[in-house]
């Protein structure tokens, strides 16, 4: 099946400086994937390329196929400071919408802006910055995009805005089962909502691939400190800690430890991407037949 | 696109109009004043060159012609810096600086198209505003011509009738909207746009003159030829001989005892007897039948700098680093 998204050899350079180099990741169709860094890992560089904002060096960007340029009917994106046109009035920024775009679904944003309680005639210079990342959203919405790519869509709003775009989120994929590529630091709140995992750190992917086989491929174990060089050995070990006599590894092994004065037990998302931002240097990407499917 | 561009752009677009229609009616009412007052004062073959209309000319002149043109000469820089300022500048400038740029060029009309529609739409509002201006001043003039002479080609005139107007609107405007790629912000792009018109009319006003070869005449009467409304490049003396000088020599025609040899009179008296003595005056001119050459040719200068302007604008917008 074509990825909705797919990035091979893609590099961009800023003066001398590589902001993204030789990135090769691809996200399938129908998932929602966040891609996580820390700032300044190029986040934002990958997603402006992704809608077509910046023309990459090196490498190409296509979606669902098809280079991004041509696909732009396809993609929706809402950029990190959610613009819009302050002097507009909410429905004249629908209004926008449906000038710019022939899928444009004009019926339905009126439908979720009713539902949110945002009125039309309100100027979005005046709403709150929950509302207008939610009309940002409907916008981007209404456009009907098979692929959403959304910056840091959570940042600057407060717990109860977070909950709320992120429902109206959840509730378009499950209607249109539209793929979702969203950028975002805090991992915690990517648990439960996204299903697939990018990780940029240095500009270069880190991790690519399902949430779940992730997790469930990594284990934290603890276990005497004087055994654990000979264990580390014998397995990939990404991250260890621990004081004192107690040693910790987390490893990419799902298989129990033979050792019985090891103990393992599972981790979470958040443990996961923090142990790989700790190790740059260590990549847990799928295998190339899955980066070059076509 | 066409509403998009009419809900970003209606202040200036109304602004522009009500202040066309302001000076319209400015023009109209100046121009109506000053019929009446012909009709009601001027003698019979009046208001004209005759010497009995010296009166009549200069009170025309004075009242009615000079206060409504100290207005309108100033609209090549003022009409220009406007446009270049509030049309041009904003339409990208405003666009990078509120991050706008991000939704404008990711929805399915393409950013080329979206760049080439407001471009297309505004700069032929501006060419429209341009040459409706332009065609109320060509209806005010002709009412003084009698009183006033032509002044075709007075750069004052040649620049606020005809095509040029529109040439100069759309290059400012083209200007201003390359300005807004280079410097992103909307005040500094306008203030750039600005600054470079300024530079830009006086580099065009002094080539004027070099459009074309300039006529030479070598004539006695050349008060009659500075008068038809042509533009004068430069003049020399032509001695009997034939030969062309700058100044005649200081032994022909020294100012008579008792005269200031600095004053009009000594330089009156001193062209008349260089006329007795045989000498020529050689006036390097334009006549006025070129103003619509000179039209045209300024017409090309500016539009092609308003193509090279929109070429570095479209390319620095599509080229695309955020």
């Amino acid at each position: 099946m074509t990825p909705a998204l797919e990035a091979t050899g893609l590099g961009m350079r800023y003066r001398r400086t590589w902001a993204l180099r030789d990135c090769s990741v691809a996200v399938p169709s129908g998932r929602v994937a966040a891609l996580v860094g820390p700032n300044g890992a190029g986040k934002t560089t990958l997603l402006h390329l992704a809608v077509g904002m910046l023309a990459p060096a090196t490498g190409e960007v296509r979606v669902f196929g098809r280079p991004v340029r041509e696909s732009m009917e396809r993609i929706a994106f809402l950029a990190q400071s959610k613009p819009l046109y302050a002097g507009f009035r909410v429905e004249e920024m629908l209004r926008f919408g449906r000038e710019l775009n022939p899928r444009w679904d004009g019926a339905a944003a009126r439908r979720r802006l009713a539902d949110l309680g945002i009125p039309l005639d309100r100027r979005v210079g005046r709403l709150s910055g929950g509302q207008r990342t939610q009309v940002a959203l409907t916008v981007a919405l209404a456009k009907r995009p098979d692929l959403l790519v959304l910056d840091e869509p959570l940042a600057d709003l407060d717990p109860l805005a977070r909950d709320d775009v992120m429902r109206g989120l959840m509730e378009a994929v499950a209607e249109t089962g539209l793929t979702v590529l969203l950028s975002s630091h805090v991992v915690s709140e990517l648990e439960g909502v996204c299903d697939w995992l990018v990780v940029v750190n240095g500009g270069r992917i880190q991790v690519s691939g399902d949430i779940d086989e992730l997790v469930a491929g990594h284990r934290l174990l603890t276990g005497p400190a004087e055994t654990a060089d000979a264990l580390a050995a014998r397995m990939p070990v990404v991250s260890r800690g621990g004081a004192g006599r107690q040693a910790t590894m987390l490893v990419r092994d799902a298989t129990p430890p033979l050792d019985p004065r090891w103990t393992a037990r599972p981790v979470n998302l958040e443990e996961t991407v923090l142990a790989y931002l700790r190790a740059p240097d260590l990549a847990a990407l799928p295998r190339p037949s899955l980066a070059s499917a076509r | 696109m066409l509403w998009l561009t009419w809900r970003q752009h209606r202040t200036q677009i109304l602004v522009t109009g009500g202040l066309l229609l302001a000076l319209g009616l400015l023009l109209l009412v100046s121009g109506l004043r000053a019929t009446a007052y012909i009709s009601e004062h001027a003698p019979s073959g009046c208001p004209g060159p005759a010497a009995a209309c010296s009166g009549v000319n200069s009170a025309i002149y004075h009242d009615y012609y000079h206060p409504v043109f100290t207005v309108f000469g100033l609209l090549p820089l003022v009409g220009s810096a406007l446009v270049g300022a509030f049309w041009g500048a904003p339409l990208l400038a405003a666009e990078f600086e509120r991050g706008t740029n991000a939704l404008a060029w990711t929805q399915s009309v393409s950013p080329g198209r979206w760049l080439m529609a407001k471009l297309g739409l505004l700069g032929g509002m501006v060419v429209v505003a341009a040459l409706a201006l332009s065609a109320m001043i060509g209806a005010w003039l002709p009412v003084f011509r009698g009183a006033v002479g032509d002044k075709t080609l007075e750069p004052g005139t040649f620049t606020i009738t005809g095509v040029v107007p529109a040439a100069w609107w759309l290059f400012a405007f083209v200007l201003g909207a390359a300005a807004g790629t280079l410097f992103r912000r909307t005040l500094a792009a306008m203030a750039v746009t600005v600054a470079l018109i300024a530079l830009t009319i006086p580099a065009v006003f002094f080539s004027r003159d070099s459009y074309a070869e300039p006529v030479r005449t070598v004539t006695t009467g050349w008060t009659a030829l500075y008068d038809r409304g042509g533009s004068l490049v430069r003049d020399a003396w032509v001695t009997p001989s034939g030969q062309e000088v700058i100044t005649p020599p200081d032994g022909v025609c020294p100012p008579p005892p008792g005269v200031d040899a600095r004053s009009e009179r000594a330089q009156l008296l001193k062209d008349g007897c260089l006329i007795e003595e045989g000498y020529r005056k050689a006036v390097y001119h334009h006549p006025p039948e070129r103003f619509w050459r000179f039209q045209w040719t300024e017409t090309g200068i500016l539009l092609t700098g308003a193509l090279a302007l929109g070429g570095l604008a479209v390319t620095r917008t599509l080229r695309r680093r955020s």
